[in-house]
Formats: C-alpha cells, structure tokens, sequence
C-alpha cells in the first residue's frame, strides 16, 4: 500500500509548514544529517518502513498519508513494486537535537539492481531489511552485497516481526551465514504495526556516518536521478557532496560544460518543497530550465559555474539494455505515432533504447533495449496505455559478439543481422553468473533446469539445512525469457534469484529460421544452440500451426537452418464456414459480429497472404525442453 | 412516404412486407427467433397491437411480396388466422402479380387452414419440415412426423401454387446417408421450393446449452461439408437452381421476397422481433411479448433499435449480403444502389480471392465459386478487414 507515500510530485502536501521548516533548517551541520537507503528483496515491506518514518516523524499525517496514496504511477500500484526512486527528507528529534534524514528508495526487482547502485551511492548507510518469515533471499544478498561495495554501513533490520509465522532466530541466523552479520546488531520491526521504529531511526543516527564534505568548497552534487515535469521541465535529483547549491546560481554539469541558470531548489518532504539552498550532505532537487532529460546524465556532477570544483565525481556505468525485442506497428502507416510514442516513453526513462529498424515480414518498426524482462513488460505496458496504437512485439532477444573471418568484431542485436555462416570464425554469448536462494529440498530438479539450460555449476552454500545458495553460470539467452518463473514453479514460490553480466563466451550457436508460406519471416528467426536446434525448429513449428489461424489456403510452416530445411507442418484450409440463414432481422447481428471479427483480424499481422497473430511472434520463446 | 414514392428506388422505398407472428406449440431446441410457447390466451391482444402497430401506417401500404413468418402463423386457430389475413388484407394490400408466403409447421396445416389461406391469395407456403428422420426430428424436439410433411404438401399443393421445404443438416448424431435419404424424399414430392440450412447452434438455444455442456457434439467440418456438397449436387441434377447459398428453386419459383433481404433492398416489418429497412435506416421491434403488447395498445413505437449506417458502412454490407446470391454483385446495379464503385472499393480483396477459385469475375459481375460458397463468411471477414 505504501509505496505511494513517497510520490515526488505530490506538492499539495504540507508545503507552507515544510517550506517554514526548510528555511529554519537551512544550514544543517553535517553532524546532524544522514544519508541513507533502504535495501530489501521485494515484498519484504521496505516502502511501509518509509511509510512509518514519514508518520512517525510528523512529516506526513494520517489524512495525508491516505490521500497520497491515491495519486501515484498505476503501474506500480498494480505490481505491488517499486520502480522509480523515491527520495524524501524527514526530520527527527533525537537526545535533544534535530537531525535531517535523507531517505532514498530503491526499487526491488532483479532488473533495476542498476537503479539500487545509483541510490546507494548517494549515500553513507543503508538498512538492510528482512521479512521475518521469508527470511534472507536472492535480492537480499545481491543488494547487501551492492553496499558492501560502496563501503556504506549496514543496518540489519528484521521486519514483519508481529507476524505469528515470523521465525527471528533462524532468520538471523542465515543473516550472519550468508552476509557474515552480527547477530546482536539485528533490529527487530514491523513497519505495519509500528513497531521498533524509533530503535531504527535511532540506529541511523548512531550507526550510520553523518557525510563529510564542507559546505565552503566549492560546490560538487551527483545527480543520481532525474525526471520530466511537463510544466516545468527537467526536475534533476541531486545529492550534494561538498559545497553549497543556492537558487539564482549559475550551475555547470561537467560531463558536458553546459551552464544553467538554478531556478528553484528544493527538497522532498515528500511532495516538492522549494528552499533557499542545499549545503554538503543534503540532498534535494534541482531545476534549471533544462529541456529534455537527454541533457542530463544521471552520474553527473553539477558544480559552480563561477567557481567550479577541479574534477568531477566518481559517476556511473550507463545503463546497459541487456534484452532486445522489435516492436512493430501492425498498421505501417502508424510508424510516426510509435515514433513519439516511443520518445515521449524516453523522457522519463532513459534507459530504454529504440532504434529505427525494418522487417521485410513486419515493415517498418523499433528495435528496442530494455534493462531486462520485467522492464520490457513495463514499456509495453505504458505504451499500450498511453497510445492507441496495436502493436506487435517479436521475440526477446540478448546482445551477441561475431568475430568475423576478416577479424571485425559484429555487436548482434537481431537475429537478422547474423551473417552467412561463411563468415562467422565465432558466435559469442553473454553469460551471467547466477545466484539462487531457494529451499534445499529443490536444489536437485534446479539443478536439472540449469542443466538443460547450458548451466555451469560453480557451487551450493547452505544458509541453513533447510536453504541455500546455488551458484551458476548460464548464457543470458537461457534466462531472459521464463527462468525466474520455472524457478518459481520448481519451489513453490520460495526461491529467489539473482545475476550479475561476467562477459562473452563462445559458443555452437546457429540462426534458426521460419517460412511461413514458403516466406521466411525475419522476425520470427531465433538463435539457438546448434545441439538444440533440431528440437527446437520442431517444437516451433508444431506450436506455430496452433497459433496461426486457419486460412482460406493451406499453409507450409518450416523450421530451417541457411537452405536445409529441419522441421514441417501444414494448416489445412477453412473447409466450411457459411452462415445457413440470413434474412430481413439477420442482417444486422451478421454484420456486428463480422465487423467484431475482423477487427481481431486487423490485430495480427499480414505477411505475404498469412495474418500472423501476435502470440506468434512469442510462440519461439517457449523453451520447454 | 407514399407521396414521394421512387420505384426506381427500391433499397430505399420498401415494396415488401415481413410480418411476425411469435406463438408456437413449443420452443424447439435449435430456433432462436422471437417465439411464445404456450400462451396461446395471448393471441387475440397480439393481434389487436399488431392491427395497432399496422395502423401506424396511416393508410394502406401496397406491397409485392408479403412474407407471414414465426413462430408459427399456422398455431393460430381459423377465426384468428382469418382475423390475421384480413388485417393484412387492409393495411398491406398487394400489388398485381404479388408473392404472398406464409410459413406452416407440417402437422398444424389443416384443410380448413389451407382453405383460409388459399382464399386470401396466399401464393407460397413454406413449411418447416426438417428433416423426414424420426430420430432427427425428435432432436429437434419436433412435434410432427413424417407422415405430416407428406400429407400437408399434397394437400397444400391443390390449392397453392408453391410449396417450399425447409431442411436442416449437420445434426448432431446423424451421417450423410441420413442426409441423403431427406434429400430424396423431399424431391419425391415434386415440390418447386427447398431450403437446405446447416445447423447453428445459436447462443442461448437448447441445443447450444447441451453442447456447452457436452451433451451432443457438433459434426465435423468436413462431414458437414459433404453434405453441404451433396445439397448442391443431387438439387441441381434434379434440375434446381442454386440460387442463393441455402436456397434451391426449380426455374420460376424463387423466393421473390427473400431476394429482397440478399439484394440489401428495402422492406417492412410488423410484429414481435420484426425488422425493418426503410430510408436507409435499420430498426428492429421489441423481442418481449408484454413490452410489445403494452406499447402498440399506447399508440407508441415498438421499435427497440434504430441505426442508420454511413455510406460506406452500407456499401460494405450490401457487397456481403449481395454475394450470397447465384448472380452474385453486379457492378453496375452496386454503383448505383451504393454510390461506390465496387473495384475501387474492394478490387485488390476480389483479385485476391479470385485467384484462390473461391470467386468468379466475368467484368460485369462477382460471383462464389462453388468452393467460395462453402466458406462464405470467411470471405465477408477478407472485404471486412
């Protein structure tokens, strides 16, 4: 429910008496402010912890704290996660003195492990929140693991602790297992009773480091997130490491030179509340007359125009889109209207990529980069939602290497683009190294599953003798698509997992294509590995003659690799389809429902004389081998 | 309306006539039509709303084809039936050389009936035969045998010009030796009309409720497909025309007012669940007794649905009723009745399927192959999309 409350835009919310308070509190001391995140698996209640800090610590109300919820990105409310960052300042009295705490939100899921980077290194300390019952999962490891790296101090927090299924010391003791906690720094919680919130907040002022930087050296902010306001142009999030932004100053962004004229700052309380300026340690946004969020680069350091700092900070790694798919507008002439469709979708989402491409089954089209499989979902999702538009969607696929006879090094992103074998000296892969946290009992049929996958076995920890961590390295292509929920299937929804890119390795891999009508269909081409690719031209074809809908005509549907054809089956024709009667009252209900009729036609694709339906193009995803 | 009268016009300015009326002995298991089963008590105050709903005319609408249809018009005892024909008689008198059809179940098709009929210039019964079958007919929860179906032919045709069988295929259990043995029969009583319909299980029907619940189980396509194929065959070689896609006439016995409905032309309507295309707009009365009743007896307008389609819209399903027919779309006859050229609006569809066998092109006209016949509503969907 909660993820709502930490809504950037919700100005109406308190904002006279946060503004007062922001002036009052202008020049908070380093001492008195911390900096920090909250790092969980998803489901593990880590916005309802937000939640709690924002009730307890008067920045919200009750009745606010209701009518936030109303307003927020619907998508997220319906997945029940969090995608975006969220930050919010709150302030606490504690032992006599006023702290401010910078709360920066991190989303949950295994394809925005990106975004929990970017948040964490905005900070000096993080909680680590565990569901007292689910106990220490794959995103758990992945993330503590994250903080590690960016030396931030963890504080290991139990939640749900009022459950009566809670079970604190066999979850503690994983913690220590697998994360080498101590136990008796372990804070019990219930971010839906209330409880423990106070040890919290109090363990943030004491365990974790107030930022150091001063506010007189000249002014470094990391950008750690941006978005796109309609009214007001690029709102940049920044955390300020040393110096003093004010308004009315001439800022630059290093990475490009480029100056900007500082309109309003501000902080999160949670809507956006203006202030005079932000000094080392704080953090809060920024908004400067930028136009698009293309100039912004997330990992940038803003600095003073008049007296810049000498180097930037430690940026980040660009995102990179792991998981391509085309996407085609099933009327060609609707290419425009995808087109900006698609660039208003990258305004507030810049690590989505699309480039122009074309099919000659589809026509015109986008081929687009996504973070991962979720985050595909998610694009399309919006998509659908804000245009009209019927799209069609071929198949996901990774990023391959070909080392060339001629020694060039071709980066593939579309089966399409595979030259003849000829050509090929190597076909490389991406890897990922895998980790599952998941019931012991269940380790032999994951083990089967990775097997069947090209998996790599590196090795099992047990966390206890009930659970454990499986290591593997798997070809990114065997993931993508349905391995997160085969793992699901295979442990009851207990296990949990997450990979991390290690490089390129080659592989017997082979461009498999369909002839739909005796016409190959460049969108429904696939790469596989050469010791599958006989089965799997079978599977697909036997699965595309359910797909595809009878025509007036038979149709051939072949599997073949270059001229050698590995796979047939054939859709016999519509024998009779007529309607007995039609007369005067007839006429009318015939037409309806034919016009319903084709209107599900004009949602598939026409190649050659063949409507291909949408399912099609994902029919070559189903895997099971 | 009758002052501006085109009879040039003639999708616009209806010369024909379609009245309902819904009572029956029992609701077989397959019809969908607006029908009242067992209220026979209703019958009179029926025909008092129908004489309301015809005096909406305001004066006498001459008609060529006037088509009594169910229901059952025959359920209705002779002083009602008489009551009913001189209504008609009144309000939608028939021009010279008229059709005049009613529809009769076999077994309600008395000699005093039949008389009644004969005197009131009826020219056409058209009987709900089904099938000759037993078994089929007790699947169809028929209440008449087949001893009925001779008898009432022999009869009705000593006083009635035409008489039109309609038959029903593709029930479930039954094979094409079944269908075969109708088809016989039917032809062994020299009549001039068949109608052959494959059966549909039609939302809401018993049937479709017993096949829903895996109580019978619908023909194969192909079974109903020979025997779809054997209709054509064995009606043709006994010297019938194929003329629209369940409809077989000996020469100079088709139905003139069906014609109608399959060249998109204009027609009346009066009764329960009728409908009406007059002026390009399409309407359709109440299908609920009481409401039909309640408003014809208050002076108001039974008519539950009005729409009237864009020009193009109407182009569109003027060439899918049109290409129902034996003489299929005729270009020249399209352009003026719909304003669209029939090339332009769908030359590359008719290309298409032309080269696939399913229709015929001689320049002048588009027609169904006898292939194209059988997957007629999959042809519609390709002018559709």
């Amino acid at each position: 429910m909660s993820r709502l409350a930490l809504r950037p835009d919700a100005r109406h919310v308190g904002l006279s008496h946060d503004a007062r308070r922001c002036k009052k509190n202008m020049t908070t001391p380093n001492e008195l402010i911390r900096n920090f995140s909250i790092i969980a698996h998803i489901d593990h209640g880590k916005s309802t912890l937000a939640d709690q800090f924002l009730l307890k610590t008067g920045t919200i109300t009750a009745r606010e704290f209701q009518n936030q919820m109303l307003d927020a990105m619907d998508l997220e409310r319906e997945r029940g996660i969090t995608i975006r960052m969220h930050p919010v300042t709150i302030y606490h009295q504690y032992q006599g003195k006023t702290y401010e705490l910078n709360l920066i939100d991190t989303p949950g899921h295994v394809d925005f492990s990106y975004e929990v980077s970017r948040s964490l290194a905005a900070c000096e300390g993080c909680i680590l929140l565990v569901d007292s019952f689910q106990g220490v999962q794959a995103q758990t490891v992945a993330n503590a693991y994250l903080a590690m790296e960016h030396d931030l101090t963890i504080v290991p927090v139990l939640n749900k602790i009022d459950l009566p299924i809670a079970r604190p010391d066999v979850v503690i003791a994983e913690m220590e297992q697998a994360l080498a906690i101590t136990p008796a720094e372990v804070l019990r919680a219930s971010g839906k009773a209330g409880i423990g919130i106070e040890e919290v907040l109090a363990a943030i002022i004491e365990r974790i480091p107030a930022p150091k930087g001063s506010a007189d050296d000249p002014l470094r902010a990391l950008v750690y997130n941006s978005h796109f306001d309609t009214y007001k142009g690029v709102v940049v999030y920044v955390c300020v490491k040393e110096g003093t932004l004010r308004k009315g100053q001439r800022i630059r962004l290093l990475r490009d030179g480029t100056e900007h004229d500082v309109i309003e700052i501000g902080r999160f309380r949670p809507g956006m509340t203006p202030c005079e300026e932000l000094a080392a340690g704080q953090v809060g946004y920024v908004m400067a007359q930028i136009k698009t969020l293309g100039d912004v680069h997330i990992g940038d350091t803003v600095t003073d125009a008049l007296r810049p700092a000498a180097e930037a900070l430690p940026g980040y790694k660009e995102p990179k889109a792991m998981v391509f798919s085309g996407l085609y507008p099933v009327n060609n002439q609707d290419f425009e209207t995808l087109r900006e469709a698609l660039g208003k979708l990258r305004l507030n989402d810049a690590s989505f990529t699309y480039m122009p491409e074309n099919s000659e089954g589809l026509g015109f089209g986008f081929r687009c980069g996504f973070l991962g499989m979720l985050h595909r979902e998610i694009i399309q999702q919006r998509l659908e939602r804000h245009s009209s538009l019927d799209l069609v969607q071929t198949a996901p696929n990774v990023t391959y290497e070909i080392l060339t006879r001629k020694g060039e090094i071709l980066v593939i992103d579309n089966p399409q683009k595979v030259p003849d074998p000829g050509q090929i000296e190597e076909f490389r892969e991406p890897f990922v190294r895998i980790s599952f946290l998941l019931p012991s009992e269940n380790i032999g049929d994951l083990m089967q599953l990775c097997t069947e996958r090209r998996g790599i076995y590196l090795r099992t920890e047990y966390l206890s003798p009930a659970r454990a961590i499986l290591a593997y390295e798997l070809p990114l292509a065997e993931v993508i698509y349905d391995l997160y929920d085969k793992l699901k299937s295979v442990t009851h929804g207990y296990g949990t997992m997450d990979y991390e890119l290690i490089g390129y390795r080659p592989a017997d891999l082979v461009r498999l294509d369909i002839l739909v009508a005796g016409k190959r269909v460049d969108a429904l081409s696939t790469i596989v590995h050469r010791v599958f690719a006989d089965r799997r031209g079978r599977k697909l074809v036997k699965k595309l003659r359910g797909e595809i809908d009878r025509h007036l005509f038979a149709i051939a549907i072949q599997a073949a690799i270059g001229s050698r054809v590995i796979a047939r089956e054939t859709i016999a024709p519509i024998k009779k389809n007529v309607t007995a009667k039609c007369y005067g009252g007839d006429i009318t209900r015939k037409r309806k429902l034919w016009a319903k009729q084709a209107a599900g036609k004009k949602r598939m694709k026409q190649v050659g004389q063949v409507e291909i339906p949408q399912e099609a193009f994902l029919a070559v995803l189903e895997t099971d081998q | 309306m009758k002052g501006t009268r085109q009879l040039d016009s003639p999708w616009l300015h209806p010369r024909a006539a379609y009245v309902h009326i819904p009572f029956c002995l029992q609701h077989c298991s397959y019809c969908d039509f607006a029908v009242v089963a067992g209220r026979d008590e209703r019958i009179d105050e029926y025909l008092d709303a129908l004489g309301c709903e015809l005096r909406g005319l305001q004066e006498p609408h001459p008609v060529a084809t006037l088509f009594v249809g169910g229901g059952t018009p025959t359920h209705l005892n002779c002083v009602q039936l008489e009551r009913l024909l001189d209504l008609l008689a009144t309000w939608l008198p028939l021009e010279p050389g008229h059709e005049y059809t009613v529809e009769a179940n076999p077994e309600t098709l008395t000699d005093d009936r039949i008389a009644l009929l004969a005197s009131h210039a009826v020219t056409r019964l058209s009987l709900g035969a089904q099938s000759f079958s037993a078994r089929v007919l007790t699947a169809l929860t028929r209440s008449h045998h087949a001893a009925d179906i001779r008898r009432s032919v022999t009869r009705a045709r000593e006083r009635i010009d035409t008489v039109s069988l309609d038959l029903i295929f593709g029930v479930p259990g039954t094979t094409l030796a079944d269908w075969r043995q109708d088809l016989d029969e039917t032809l062994s009583l020299g009549i001039g009309h068949v109608s052959t319909y494959g059966l549909t299980y039609e939302k809401g029907t018993l049937l479709w409720k017993q096949k829903r619940d895996g109580q019978v189980h619908a023909l194969d396509e192909q079974t109903e497909l020979t025997m779809y194929e054997h209709s054509m065959d064995r009606l043709q070689s006994a010297g019938f025309e194929h003329y629209e896609i369940s409809s077989f006439a000996r020469p100079g016995r088709r139905c003139r007012h069906n014609q109608v409905y399959w060249a998109n032309h204009a027609y009346l309507g009066f009764g329960l669940g009728a409908a009406r295309y007059v002026n390009g707009t399409r309407e359709v009365n109440t299908r609920d007794l009481a409401t039909y009743l309640d408003r014809c007896r208050s002076g108001r307008s039974p008519t539950m649905q009005s729409e009237t389609l864009s020009p193009l819209d109407r182009a569109r399903e003027t060439l899918t009723v049109q290409l129902r027919r034996a003489e299929g779309i005729e270009r020249m006859s399209f352009h003026a009745q719909t304003g669209f050229d029939l090339d332009e609006l769908a030359g590359a569809t008719i290309r298409r399927l032309v080269e696939l066998a399913l229709l015929a092109d001689n320049g002048i006209s588009v027609r169904l192959t006898r292939r194209g016949k059988c997957v007629a509503d999959s042809l519609t969907l390709e002018f559709l999309k």
